[in-house]
């Protein structure tokens, strides 16, 4: 390989040097740092640009990332979106001309401050990033889309990419860009099933009750099954935060799964401080759960950090009831960090990318951003919300996550049932892993719009995609599919005990 | 190549859902319980009675009229006459469609001629009706939902092979039709257990296909 | 397959024919006469009674294809209808002053920038701020706040009746209450400018809660005690669900009242606060019930 072939400017030599240095070492992932990245702008940094004769000039990388974004409320709320759409798209030109190298050197929040940003560039995959750095993001988005790009080449240069770079490639694509790349990224995992092989489209069965009545939970849980969803996880998101009441549920939901001989997952959404203790009980969990944001400071606000996690990783390790080797869930969703005040001056699709910087370090089984969950002030309408799942799962896949995505909104946003189904057709073309699925759609507990049992085998049909291979076969024993068409026994709940 | 199935071709399906009661009369239905005709042509005489018949096992029809015409699909009058017209009358259009219904349906998967040589040119209709309903139990003084043996074959053919039927298999004899028939073959209708006319159109099949194969004596 | 295809395969392999009987197929040069279309027998899983018991998810609906029954459609879509229309439901100025309210604005010029703009919407206008100055009363135990939030409509609806009840058990325990004021384009957050302005003890506002499928007029209220800007949400107590088919006017007003007391008695509120304390049932973290699901679609008589 030629070193910097192609660069030029101080940029690149000290990139040089650093990288040379890095590679006359034994280990090269545990590299020191490139350089320590600051909030000033690099004064050779070009970014500058001009549209018809207007010059828009921006004051540093991160300004560029912002303005680059396509209009979100959450970015207006937080101050930093473009004023116009002609600055939007100068700030596009701008972000298309820098190179991967140059946002590797500019986090959006500094090293010193945020241990995601040292996590990042710390474990980075020095020989991975080597292919690609020298590329401009306009180079990179025309490389990912060349048809001679694979997935399997996209998936080799992954871990030599950081939230910044994906989160910038992400900006100059449009929304079916996003899904041609989304599709040919292949992430296959495993934990009781296995997840995301070509052709596959899963679902998270998602039969959440407000009083987490046991009877309702299965009842609900048991009605997702005969229509085939419930394939990637039966996950629920429990009322009460406490250890007995997420070891109650998931007894509960591995005795279903005993009883009928069901080939998935089970996880209840906790705080992952009482899944541990959960654990402690002696209850049955094939998945661990938490909600990730893209700060230190955001994680503290969901009472996370990378020890805290790295405890709970290792824990399961030892105590999780599923195969593996796959065998965390995380949840993700644009704006996370705005809400908490832990944004940084950072925009949110930058913020998003660096929860799976945080994710990866796990190897998780499942990983959703909550696309339209956090509220129009975030994600205004329909428009954004799409655009949003689109990139997210782009994003996702792109740094090599088992990317699935809640489709959905709440009452108060700017989105319909019609825009909500197209997105998920989008979704399934795109090659999302799966979605979740609840009667109707309603989360009687958390109070919003998401997939329902009868969308997922209605987008499987559509694309014509089936279930993980396990669960298919399942499915197929119980009557409840017959091949890829519904079986005789399809929607009967009272086949399942 | 034998006992090929010949398909039947449909000609024209038509149906008039309030004939004028001139009409109905002269085609045998009654004005005072029949208002729509239903109207089919195909060209197979013997494979359309019997889905004729399969048609009022599904529908209120009744079959009014049923006749072959002469010389058979080869000299047809017109495109769509082949050698058969079979009138179904019933007192409304949706009783008519249900009927036209069955019966295309019988037309594409149970009645057929088969061949009886490799070359194609001996036809043979070993067909068994296994539950009669009430055209051709009426044609034949049967009762509606014996088991009836419907055979067809060319005159010298049918002739030696229904004599086999009625030694091989514990069958009555209910007609026989003598050549010429307006097409010009011979038939048979032979009733007994289900089990016996199957036995019966069997052995009547088999015949055919050992004549055709030797047609001198020896 | 037909009795008469059966006996002709067999034969056909007694007589040494190795290839299977050709398939039965559409003869047809003709498109077949069309067909009376009947209404298929509605399916229903006979889980659907026992999960009524237990749920309100709409489970057991049965199917048609991989979709929903066109009456679960016109539920659905009522149920969406009403959620929605409840969020774009504007609360008029007159109506404020109708009731003798003491009328205050937020930030917020409009609706949309009420959705988008949170921020906006936890702080008061300079003119009412200034109203508040000259007009409300200062010093209090406790001062309750009526506000829209995310449903003008449960505002409306039950608003004055919370309130009414509220100032009423406040002052049966003897504490002092500030002028009753309700509040357009208001968030939870805007109790606490209001408070500290005002140096009440404990701030209460009510305001009409982000819409479920199906239920627009339901209210929540949060207690805050010292308000201040710059209090979080830990620093607050909350009930919700206070409409006809939850938590009473009544009984919400009792329990806001036993809240207040534990803030004033233990000095703080939110996490802090020692819940085991305030009479039983009362408890902020009680889990929400299931919504009774109304049939909202009728035809005709």
């Amino acid at each position: 390989m030629t070193l910097g072939a192609g660069l030029q400017g101080p940029v690149q030599s000290k990139l040089r040097t650093s990288l040379s240095r890095t590679l006359e070492s034994d280990t090269p992932r545990e590299h020191t740092p490139l350089s320590v990245p600051t909030l000033a702008p690099e004064p050779f940094l070009n970014l500058l640009a001009t549209i018809r004769g207007i010059g828009y000039r921006f004051d540093s990388p991160k300004e560029v990332l912002a303005k680059a974004n396509p209009l979100k409320s959450g970015d207006v709320l937080a101050g930093i979106a473009a004023g116009s759409p002609v600055e939007r798209v100068a700030a596009r030109a701008v972000l298309a001309n820098l190179t991967l190298c140059e946002l590797r050197e500019a986090p959006v929040v500094p090293y010193d401050e945020d241990e995601l940003t040292r996590l990042v560039e710390d474990s980075l995959d020095q020989a991975a990033f080597l292919c690609v750095g020298h590329l401009t993001v306009g180079e990179f988005r025309e490389w990912l889309l060349e048809d001679a790009t694979t997935g399997d080449m996209i998936r080799s240069v992954s871990p030599g990419l950081t939230p910044e770079m994906v989160a910038a490639v992400c900006k100059l694509m449009s929304n079916l860009d996003l899904m041609v790349v989304g599709a040919k990224c292949k992430v296959v995992v495993r934990a009781n099933n296995t997840l995301g092989l070509p052709g596959t489209f899963s679902s998270r069965l998602q039969p959440n009750h407000p009083k987490d009545d046991l009877e309702g939970i299965l009842l609900s849980t048991r009605e997702g099954l005969a229509y085939g969803c419930g394939d990637a996880v039966i996950g629920v998101n429990p009322a009460t935060d406490s250890a007995e009441s997420t070891a109650h549920i998931l007894r509960a939901l591995d005795g279903l799964m005993k009883r009928n001989g069901i080939p998935t997952q089970h996880c209840v959404l906790s705080h992952v401080t009482v899944q541990m203790q959960a654990l402690e009980l002696d209850c049955p969990m094939d998945l661990m759960f938490q909600s990730l944001s893209g700060t230190e400071q955001g994680n503290q606000a969901f009472g996370v950090s990378i020890g805290l996690l790295d405890e709970a990783h290792a824990l399961m390790g030892e105590r999780r009831s599923s195969r593996g080797p796959n065998y965390m869930y995380f949840e993700t969703g644009q704006g996370s960090a705005l809400s908490s005040e832990a944004h940084h001056g950072a925009d949110q699709v930058t913020l998003e990318a660096r929860c799976y910087g945080f994710a990866r370090r796990y190897s998780p089984f499942l990983v959703n951003s909550v696309v339209g969950f956090i509220g129009p002030e975030y994600l205004a309408d329909g428009r954004q919300i799409t655009r949003a799942g689109l990139e997210d799962h782009f994003m996702g896949k792109l740094m090599g996550l088992p990317m699935g995505c809640d489709a959905c909104f709440t009452y108060h946003a700017d989105m319909g049932q019609d825009e909500l189904e197209n997105l998920k057709v989008l979704l399934g073309a795109a090659g999302c892993t799966y979605l979740m699925s609840m009667p109707v759609g309603d989360d009687i507990m958390l109070n919003y719009q998401s997939t329902s049992y009868h969308d997922i085998p209605s987008v499987r049909k559509l694309l014509g995609k089936r279930p993980t291979p396990e669960f298919d076969a399942w499915l197929n024993k119980m009557g409840i599919m017959q091949g890829d068409a519904p079986g005789e026994n399809f929607g009967k709940a009272e086949m399942i005990r | 190549m034998i006992l090929e199935p010949i398909r039947p071709r449909i000609l024209s399906v038509q149906r008039i859902p309030d004939a004028h009661p001139a009409l109905l009369r002269s085609y045998g239905a009654d004005p005072e319980r029949h208002q729509s005709l239903g109207l089919i042509t195909c060209d197979q005489d013997d494979s359309t009675f019997v889905a004729l018949d399969e048609a009022t096992k599904h529908a209120p029809v009744d079959v009014v009229y049923a006749r072959s015409f002469y010389a058979g699909a080869a000299h047809a009058s017109g495109p769509l006459s082949g050698e058969v017209l079979g009138v179904l009358a019933a007192a409304g259009p949706e009783e008519i469609d249900e009927g036209l219904r069955a019966a295309v349906a019988c037309l594409e998967h149970d009645a057929c001629f088969y061949t009886a040589d490799a070359q194609g040119e001996t036809a043979v209709f070993p067909h068994v009706v296994t539950s009669l309903g009430h055209y051709l139990s009426k044609e034949a003084g049967l009762e509606v939902g014996d088991a009836m043996a419907y055979l067809v074959a060319p005159p010298m053919e049918a002739t030696i092979a229904f004599d086999r039927a009625l030694k091989e298999a514990n069958v009555r004899a209910v007609k026989i039709f003598g050549p010429p028939t307006e097409t010009n073959f011979a038939a048979a209708w032979l009733t007994g257990e289900l089990a016996e006319c199957e036995a019966a159109a069997a052995a009547f099949a088999r015949a055919v296909v050992e004549v055709a194969r030797s047609p001198l004596y020896r | 397959m037909s009795a008469t295809r059966e006996l002709i395969a067999r034969l056909r392999e007694q007589l040494g024919e190795s290839a299977p009987l050709s398939p039965a197929g559409p003869a047809l040069p003709l498109t077949p006469p069309p067909r009376r279309v009947f209404p298929s027998p509605r399916t229903r899983s006979s889980l659907q009674g026992q999960a009524a018991a237990h749920t309100t998810a709409l489970v057991g609906i049965g199917r048609v294809g991989t979709r929903y029954a066109t009456d679960v459609v016109l539920q659905f879509q009522a149920e969406l209808a009403v959620a929605h229309h409840a969020v774009a439901s504007l609360l008029p100025e007159e109506w404020i002053e109708q009731n003798g309210l003491l009328n205050l604005q937020t930030r917020v010029s409009d609706h949309q920038e009420f959705l988008l703009r949170p921020d906006l919407g936890r702080r008061l206008s300079d003119a009412s701020r200034q109203a508040l100055q000259t007009r409300a009363r200062k010093d209090i135990d406790i001062q309750p706040i009526l506000a829209d939030g995310l449903s003008a409509e449960a505002c409306i609806g039950s608003g004055m009746e919370v309130l009414g009840a509220l100032i009423g058990e406040c002052e049966s325990r003897g504490w002092t209450v500030g002028t009753p004021m309700c509040a357009r384009f208001g968030r939870v957050w805007l109790q606490d400018e209001i408070g500290e302005l005002l140096g009440a003890k404990v701030c209460i506002i009510i305001l009409g809660e982000r819409p479920g499928l199906g239920t627009g007029d339901g209210l929540s209220a949060y207690v805050v005690h010292n308000p201040a800007i710059g209090k979080t949400d830990s620093d607050r107590n909350m009930i919700s669900n206070i409409h006809a088919r939850g938590t009473s006017p009544n009984s919400a007003a009792s329990r806001l009242a036993d809240l207040a007391g534990a803030m004033l008695e233990q000095g703080t509120s939110g996490v802090g606060l020692d819940l085991s304390r305030v009479a039983p049932g009362n408890t902020a973290t009680e889990l929400r019930a299931p919504q009774v699901r109304e049939s909202l679609v009728e035809v005709g008589r």
